[in-house]
């Protein structure tokens, strides 16, 4: 076919036409992208969001929901933010008076949900009942004031308008108890506001896992599975009002990504980077680097209920493995800092934390343990971690150094979900884990490591088969005291004898770390999962 | 009706049985086996949802209300029965209907698998053609560069380089996410279609915010693309080269495109629909790497997280959808072969 070249003057102008609206096009795209920034009164958070399960504080037992449940609800009794210690400075009770057995909470007379609806003894009475009756991940929390479906009502009772009494049947003292109610799965819903959208007797629950009806400072406007968080500030939030007017939560599943977002300034804070990310970030221009201590404790488990390996229950065996941990190497060279040596089971910051780390790196010391033990023939053991970073470092660094000892260990690395199937089963020999408590309450963490009653697989000491009669009472002889220096002194004492003698070896602690623009100021996180605020934020 | 009508109705009638069997059959092994190898997972789904610090008695109360106490025969006859009533289950991961999270992330998914698809298809038909008129000339040579990068280098690490580049460096295009902040959860996506609920919403700069998020995960599907469309249309036609009608039509005097585009071109249709045809299916199921990086919703993203959550009737719901996709699409290809082609 003969190629045309007969252009004229019409199909010239035209043609300048599309090239220019093209131009156009293609700079009004390179403009989009070049004046991309989060917007202000809008705080844009880069982390996953894949964890989710529920947005309802009666299920949702997740740490991106538990991060959430802080900003939505409240709860009877909460830590002050700058003192988690202090359980007075938050939360719905503006006072509290104990008996035998139970405790009195008198209401704020302020204190309304984000659709107006006043605060009332029937909603906290409503909000405790329908979590325990739900029975959903978090309820083993309130079980533990022996709260079961068929008596939870017995214990919640209405005094007056503006009193309730909240009493319990377990042999616990009123401040466990009181940690208990500042739990998230205790946080107080708006019966009324639930109850409309309620179905088939699921007490608001489906509703509840992409809508709040809450107290809090802020309450949900979207929720997008996988993709986003979006909230707007409570205007009846209790005290002051959030400075910022919304906060959007981006999942971005890569660190990568999330990275490059606060380098840019499309996010102000970035979440959950790897150790050399933030050694990269660290003294960029506009960018900050924020470090918090965390409750998640990391500990080497072994299961001495695997008979295929009978040596897992030699306590030489355990005593040899403090001795073999490059704890210092880990957690600084390894790990960048993003972790701290700590060897006892309550995480530094929590009240009767042991602080003392009397183990190191000592391969000759470990040697001779073992051969005293009749050990040294060459042991081999199975060692599980999560398939991801850190865990497969951690593992790595453990294989070297257990192997100048004699000792050999095969790494499986696996999905998070097949690692604590197989751990349940007892199909593990030695498993690398991480703790958080369920509750800012040191007995969260000691009913984990030194409880076993039923020798089932519910506490960490059930899963390793460790029978501990003697820990048991002193265990359940500190969450029953009532003098609050006395139960300290149990706790101390039972860290000391894990810390000693038991099939686990804690060894770190982390440290949570982000990245935010040098803009934006008042961002506050604790030492628990729950334990994040962005009421007080501005940028 | 003629006779030669009747018998083209009856052929295409019985192609089109002949496809709904196919599709059947298909669709039917496919839940039987991706129902095997959920129910064989190692990981317990039950307590992936209730977590490592739940009591026996919560835990059980998921497993049955999961029906995961029940035999494999019983869930799997009970979930088909769903299936055919359009019910895919609760997805345990986001505590949604598993067709509403479908609905939501499959257009994501078909808006980026198409718009590439597009792309990829004029660019590498053009490729091909300029690459089989002269096939040791530059467009040959651009052919074979396009195709090692596209197939050689990692769509993961490219995305991070791209999104290094022309986002974070020279801000040329909008980063992760599908809009701009400003307008991402602002307006409403009936659709699912960002483009045009970007456009449906009115709002001032919300279409240039979606195409300009829109282009660097086009261009890295249209990299990995691209090449395959090229090369295979490229062979296709230089095989038909020494064929006896392009010599007569060169004889002619038929200019060398002239015969490329009219004979050439038509006579390799069902090989090129062919590769279109899976490069498609392969876009929308192998987005996933795209999708995390540039962290979009979308089918591939949310089949990886179920996956890796042991979310059975998430993993089960995108399977079957993908699988009725690359059903569909492979029996539309076939059935314009054998309409392009009445040998065939």
């Amino acid at each position: 076919m003969p190629r045309s070249d007969s252009s004229t003057g019409s199909s010239k102008i035209a043609r300048s036409l599309r090239r220019r609206v093209a131009a156009l096009l293609i700079a009004g795209v390179w403009l989009q992208g070049a004046c991309a920034a989060a917007p202000p009164q809008v705080l844009v958070v880069a982390q996953s969001l894949d964890d989710i399960v529920s947005l309802d504080p009666a299920e949702g037992y997740e740490l991106s929901s538990m991060q959430a449940f802080t900003s939505l609800y409240q709860r009877l009794v909460q830590p002050d933010p700058d003192h988690p210690q202090d359980i007075k400075g938050g939360g719905l009770a503006s006072g509290w008076q104990g008996g035998p057995g139970s405790l009195v909470f008198e209401l704020r007379p302020d204190a309304v949900f984000a659709s107006g609806h006043p605060v009332r003894p029937e909603d906290v009475i409503w909000s405790l009942s329908r979590a325990v009756k739900l029975n959903l991940s978090p309820a083993f929390i309130l079980n533990t004031l022996g709260w079961t479906a068929a008596t939870v009502d017995e214990h919640l009772e209405k005094l007056d308008e503006r009193h309730v009494r909240v009493s319990w049947s377990a042999p616990v003292g009123p401040s466990f108890a009181l940690s208990v109610l500042g739990s998230t799965v205790a946080s107080i819903v708006d019966e009324r506001d639930t109850e409309g959208h309620a179905r088939a007797g699921d007490l608001g629950n489906r509703w509840l896992h992409d809508h709040s009806a809450g107290s809090g400072p802020f309450r949900i406007r979207r929720y997008i599975p996988h993709e986003a968080l979006v909230l707007d500030a409570n205007p009846l939030s209790p005290g002051d009002a959030p400075q910022l007017k919304t906060i959007v939560i981006r999942s971005v599943p890569d660190a990568e990504t999330r990275e490059l977002l606060v380098r840019v300034g499309d996010a102000d804070i970035a979440r959950d980077l790897g150790p050399d990310q933030y050694a990269a970030l660290r003294d960029r221009p506009g960018l900050r680097l924020r470090q918090f201590p965390s409750a998640a404790v990391h500990y080497l488990l072994f299961d001495t209920a695997n008979t295929a390996v009978p040596e897992l229950a030699n306590p030489a065996l355990w005593q040899a493995a403090r001795w073999l941990i490059d704890y210092q190497g880990i957690a600084h060279q390894l790990l960048k800092d993003q972790y701290q040596v700590h060897q006892a089971f309550l995480a530094s910051g929590f009240p009767g934390a042991l602080e003392d780390t009397p183990y190191r790196l000592d391969i000759p010391r470990a040697r001779s343990i073992l051969h005293a033990a009749g050990l040294d023939h060459g042991l081999s053991i199975t060692l599980d971690v999560f398939n991801q970073a850190p865990f497969t470092e951690i593992a790595q660094s453990l294989q070297a150094t257990f192997a100048a000892a004699g000792v050999h260990l095969e790494i499986h690395p696996a999905l998070t979900g097949e690692v604590y199937t197989r751990v349940r089963t007892h199909s593990v020999q030695a498993v690398w884990l991480y703790w958080i408590p369920d509750y800012f309450d040191a007995h969260s963490t000691a009913s984990a490591f030194a409880l076993n009653l039923n020798d089932g697989t519910t506490s960490i000491a059930e899963r390793a088969g460790w029978k501990i009669p003697e820990l048991n009472a002193l265990t359940l002889a500190a969450v029953g005291e009532r003098d609050t220096v006395r139960r300290l002194e149990l706790y101390r004492q039972i860290q000391t004898e894990v810390q000693r003698n038991s099939p686990f070896v804690i060894a770190l602690q982390e440290r949570s770390q982000l990245v935010m623009r040098d803009n934006i100021r008042g961002y506050r996180q604790g030492l628990n999962a729950d334990m994040v605020y962005y009421d007080r934020v501005t940028k | 009706m003629t006779s030669g009508a009747a018998t083209a109705a009856l052929r295409l009638l019985g192609v089109l049985l002949r496809s709904a069997l196919t599709v059947g059959v298909t669709l039917t092994a496919l839940l039987c086996v991706t129902f095997a190898i959920a129910s064989l997972s190692p990981v317990d789904p039950a307590l992936k949802i209730v977590g490592e610090h739940a009591s026996t008695a919560t835990y059980a109360q998921v497993r049955h209300r999961m029906g995961l106490d029940l035999p494999w025969p019983r869930r799997l006859e009970s979930y088909t029965a769903g299936v055919l009533h359009g019910d895919f289950g609760v997805s345990q991961s986001t505590g949604a209907p598993v067709a509403q999270d479908l609905r939501r992330v499959f257009p994501a998914t078909l808006e980026l698998a198409t718009l590439s698809m597009v792309v990829s298809t004029v660019l590498g038909l053009a490729l091909a053609l300029v690459s089989a008129a002269d096939p040791r000339g530059l467009g040959d040579a651009l052919l074979r560069v396009l195709s090692l990068v596209g197939n050689s280098l990692p769509i993961f690490w490219l995305g991070l380089l791209a999104l290094y580049l022309f986002y974070a460096r020279l801000q040329w295009f909008g980063g992760p996410g599908r809009l701009d902040d400003a307008y991402e959860y602002t307006i409403d996506m009936p659709t699912g279609v960002v483009l045009w609920d970007a456009w449906a919403s009115g709002v001032q700069g919300a279409f240039a915010s979606a195409i300009s998020h829109l282009v660097l995960p086009v261009l890295l599907l249209v990299a990995y693309a691209v090449g395959n469309i090229a090369r295979v249309t490229r062979a296709a036609l230089l095989a038909e080269a020494g064929r006896e009608y392009v010599l007569l039509a060169r004889a002619t005097g038929a200019g060398v495109w002239s015969v490329m585009m009219r004979h050439m071109l038509p006579a390799t249709a069902s090989i090129v629909l062919t590769v279109l045809a899976l490069t498609y299916t392969n876009l929308l199921q192998g987005a996933v790497l795209v999708e995390t990086v540039f962290a979009r919703p979308g089918i591939g993203r949310y089949l990886t997280t179920a996956l890796f959550a042991a979310d059975i009737p998430a993993i089960l719901g995108s399977t079957l959808v993908i699988g009725t996709c690359f059903v569909l699409i492979n029996g539309v290809a076939d059935l314009s072969v054998r309409i392009l082609d009445p040998r065939t």
